[in-house]
């Protein structure tokens, strides 16, 4: 059991659970997964609503809102600059009151905030309070172990102009600003909060962290609970939401539950509202009458397996080829996940920014894994393992802890591979031992991942050697393996105006695909299963919940 | 006077042996609480960025001095931050321990409550009679290695599914403070309940064995009677070994209960530290625990000639039980001129 990672132990229920059929709404339009509760009736105001969360936050910093606990609290509790429409992935206005003024090549930012935002201590949301936020986020501040944001590239300064106009300055084009201030980690938090060190923002000082939000925190209860209490005098909701004013919602109890059964049953069994991570094995109950699945999409890089090309094992682009053939995706899709895991066509999700459709590089085709292989020199030794050079084709795949079933999906393309004469390990270890084996060259060969980012930039994120280094492009004395790559990535994170970057971004994936540097597996969402008498639940662009419009009907 | 010196020497020694012990195991493996926490891939940091930061918590300085720091914090009663949430680690105890204190000592009277009932009736000599009651008898001897062999977590889930989701009488969420306690406190005491009740079947049986068992019954002694004033006594010793032993069980069960029923507690925060290789949490645990498990069985041993004349010696050595890992409990010889006049006096 663990809280950094998700519980991987699997509950083998010996008893069905049986659904009472309580609450069921009489009106509703069924309960297909995909869809978010569709509103019946008039929205109420007032209940509270039970949220099952599989694991404890550890911080409400709001750059390290990537962590998903902390992601589902910071959303709640702070606004944004800008709002990120998560269904059409457009920009809108939110404290700032236009789009920024940008000047040419994007290293300029001007944003007019609204006058009447507050923080729920009754200080202003002014220029001098936002541009605090952003020179925190965009340079940390390692002395008080405050991280950089990932989201924030090329940061200079911020600069007042006058009590509602701020301005952002870069040292090199950062086109992906604008996106960047509409995610959870750019939450804009009140000055006494952002004066507060890495351990401040830490359990036991949850009640203290000052935001603007729909909802502020109540109580805490170290590990185990969280209460949400609504701010009544709320009043800067983007205007495209469903409405204005005050959460309908009178509060919200984040309850953890890590063990994945409890959490489906008591949500089945109608004791708690809506609970994250469903996991594909238990959607089936959530068919039910009463109770409906919301599958959010990540909007970034798939669940893919990146090939670690400078490693001796997978240096030949024929040996990459020959695994995307030999791995049948459709089989483990098939086989460990559900509908609401498509599989993926490219290393981007449909529905992200500047996806192109490369699936046509992704064929299954053992005849053609064999003869890849045959050419690339790895023979078949007496054990049936392939070898080279008196080398054997054996790699270690990571375990992916945070991505669903990571374990058994690793386990199916051992098998698959074994066919072949290609030896799988698995990487044994912790969170901690997993991300020390990962930047390590040698030790992890296929590298099992993905992130959600709804922003061009997420490619770079992901595969940059400046970033994430999934490919393990840049090794840790400096050297990088593959220049081009990096470029055409950089290219993506600093061509200003959105063509240039849609342009880029295509280019980098070709690229990506024709090298057979990574193969996707499947588009990861983020599953929320719930009662009926839940509507207006709603995730952000990365699927993480929103409650603002959500509301209980009695 | 001695002996209880000797004694405490000894809880030292293994107090420092086990803390230099997990500490070294948590240098040993890959990767460290800072890497946990901020190596993480969602958060994206470069290289750099982590490097100052292990820097900012001192974590690139050689394991032996890191080693040093902590052992004078901690004699200084400085139990130190958790790197993955930055609370003081003294807060998440303080938070923590009375909630896991509740459900262990409930968890440990239930147990033994549960463990006397089984190994009672199991004894009891009216069910040697008939074929239904021998047929009971044969499942009540049945039933600890049964609840031995459970493991924990399914006992909690299947406690869950059944007595919550299914039959709705206890709520998971929302629960007052005594509701919340009972499916937790079953899960913990069945576990410990078996062992227990197993070692006190087995000396039950071995002391009714004994001649002037026979004796007293002759003599007109009830069943319940004979068990209440002879055999019970002497069978309570190696029960009473038994549980210093299960303290370790109650720690062990008690990480798992707590996960399962989302309970705050030390097994929680043991779960969530080991996940984050919280060092400074987990140390804190590790001396917390050895400190009551050597606190505990000292209790034990010093109960000893309480409960048995013949360990009461005048000479300073003490009783001959030497450890706190001893794990075999000896049986003593239960005869004892004491018990036998005092059935005669009946």
């Amino acid at each position: 059991m663990s809280a950094a990672t998700r519980p991987t132990r699997r509950t083998a229920l010996a008893l069905g659970l049986a659904v009472p059929a309580a609450v069921t709404m009489a009106a509703c339009g069924g309960s297909d997964s995909g869809g978010s509760g569709e509103a019946v009736g008039e929205p109420q105001q007032g209940g509270t609503l039970t949220y099952l969360e599989p694991q404890t936050w550890s911080t409400l910093y709001p750059p390290a809102g990537g962590f998903y606990p902390n992601g589902g609290v910071v959303n709640n509790l702070t606004d944004r600059l800008l709002y990120q429409n998560p269904e059409t992935l457009e920009l809108e206005p939110w404290i700032a009151t236009d789009l920024p003024e940008v000047n040419e090549d994007a290293t300029e930012y001007t944003f007019t905030l609204r006058e009447d935002a507050t923080y729920s201590d009754g200080t202003p949301i002014d220029a001098e309070n936002v541009v605090k936020n952003f020179d925190l986020y965009g340079k940390g501040d390692a002395d008080r172990a405050l991280t950089v944001s990932e989201a924030i590239n090329n940061y200079d300064r911020g600069e007042v102009v006058d009590a509602t106009t701020v301005r952002f300055h870069f040292t090199a084009p950062a086109p992906g600003f604008s996106q960047a201030v509409s995610t959870i980690n750019s939450g804009l938090l009140s000055n006494a909060t952002l004066d507060r060190s890495g351990e401040e923002f830490g359990p036991g000082n949850a009640t203290d962290i000052i935001a603007s939000g729909p909802f502020v925190i109540a109580e805490e209860e170290i590990g185990t609970r969280l209460k949400l209490a609504v701010r009544e005098d709320y009043a800067w909701a983007p205007a495209s939401l469903d409405h204005e004013g005050r959460a309908h919602l009178d509060e919200i109890d984040i309850v953890v539950a890590a063990e994945d059964s409890v959490r489906v049953g008591t949500v089945t069994s109608q004791q708690a509202h809506i609970a994250r991570q469903i996991e594909a094995p238990d959607e089936p109950q959530f068919e039910a009458d009463g109770l409906a699945l919301h599958a959010a999409s990540t909007n970034g890089v798939n669940n893919s397996l990146s090939f670690r090309f400078r490693d001796p094992a997978l240096e030949d682009v024929r040996t990459r080829r020959a695994l995307i053939a030999a791995i049948d995706r459709q089989a483990i899709v098939d086989t460990l996940f559900t509908d609401s895991y498509p599989l993926a066509t490219g290393i981007l999700a449909t529905t992200a920014l500047g996806y192109t459709d490369t699936s046509e590089n992704y064929a299954h085709d053992l005849e053609q894994a064999a003869s890849l292989l045959d050419e690339a020199g790895w023979e078949a030794g007496a054990d049936g393992t392939r070898s080279k050079d008196g080398q054997a084709l054996t790699l270690t795949f990571n375990e992916a802890l945070p991505q669903p079933r990571s374990r058994e999906v690793v386990t199916l393309i051992q098998e698959q591979l074994a066919e072949l004469g290609i030896a799988v390990e698995l990487l044994p270890g912790d969170q901690a031992a997993q991300d020390a084996a990962r930047a390590e060259p040698g030790t992890v060969q296929v590298y099992h991942s993905m992130v959600g980012r709804a922003d061009y930039d997420v490619l770079k994120s992901q595969l940059s050697s400046d970033n994430r280094n999934a490919l393990l492009n840049g090794h840790p004395d400096g050297s990088v393996g593959d220049e081009e790559l990096d470029e055409l990535l950089a290219q993506v994170a600093s061509t200003p105006g959105e063509e240039g970057r849609a342009e880029a971004s295509a280019a980098a994936q070709a690229h990506l695909a024709e090298n057979a540097y990574v193969l996707p597996l499947f588009e990861e969402p983020q599953v929320f299963g719930y009662v009926e008498t839940v509507q207006g639940f709603a995730t952000e662009s990365v699927g993480r919940p929103t409650f603002y419009d959500t509301w209980l009907t009695s | 006077m001695r002996y209880v010196l000797r004694r405490l020497g000894g809880a030292l020694l293994v107090l420092v042996l086990a803390f230099t012990a997990a500490y070294v195991l948590l240098t040993a493996l890959p990767g460290d609480a800072v890497l946990a926490r901020y190596g993480n891939p969602d958060l994206g940091l470069t290289a750099d960025q982590l490097a100052e930061i292990r820097a900012a918590y001192g974590a690139d300085r050689p394991a032996l001095l890191q080693y040093l720091d902590t052992v004078r914090s901690f004699l200084q009663g400085d139990l130190g931050y958790s790197v993955q949430s930055g609370a003081a680690v003294s807060a998440l105890l303080g938070e923590a321990l009375p909630s896991t204190l509740t459900l262990a000592a409930l968890g440990l009277l239930v147990a033994v409550v549960l463990a006397v009932a089984i190994a009672f009736t199991a004894t009891h000599g009216s069910l040697h009679g008939t074929r239904a009651t021998a047929w009971l008898r044969g499942a009540l001897r049945g039933l600890p290695p049964l609840m031995v062999s459970l493991p924990v977590f399914w006992i909690g889930i299947m406690l869950i599914q059944v007595f919550s989701f299914r039959m709705g009488l206890v709520p998971v969420l929302n629960a007052s403070p005594a509701q919340a306690l009972i499916l937790p406190v079953a899960t913990l005491a069945i576990p410990i309940a078996a062992p227990l009740a197993q070692v006190l079947i087995r000396s039950i049986d071995e002391v009714s064995a004994q001649p002037f068992v026979a004796v007293a019954r002759a003599r007109g002694a009830s069943s319940w009677w004979l068990l209440w004033r002879t055999v019970t006594r002497n069978a309570l010793l190696p029960a009473l070994t038994m549980a210093g032993l299960l303290f370790g069980e109650l720690v062990g069960g008690a990480v798992v209960t707590e996960a399962v029923f989302g309970r705050m507690g030390v097994g929680q925060l043991t779960a969530q530290a080991v996940a984050a290789r919280d060092t400074p949490v987990l140390m804190a645990v590790v001396v917390l625990s050895t400190v009551v498990f050597v606190l505990v069985n000292l209790i034990v041993d010093l109960l000893y000639p309480v409960l048995d004349a013949r360990l009461r010696r005048t000479d300073a050595t003490g009783p001959t039980r030497t450890g706190p890992t001893s794990s075999a409990p000896t049986v003593p010889a239960p005869a004892e001129p004491a018990e036998r006049s005092e059935v005669t006096a009946r």
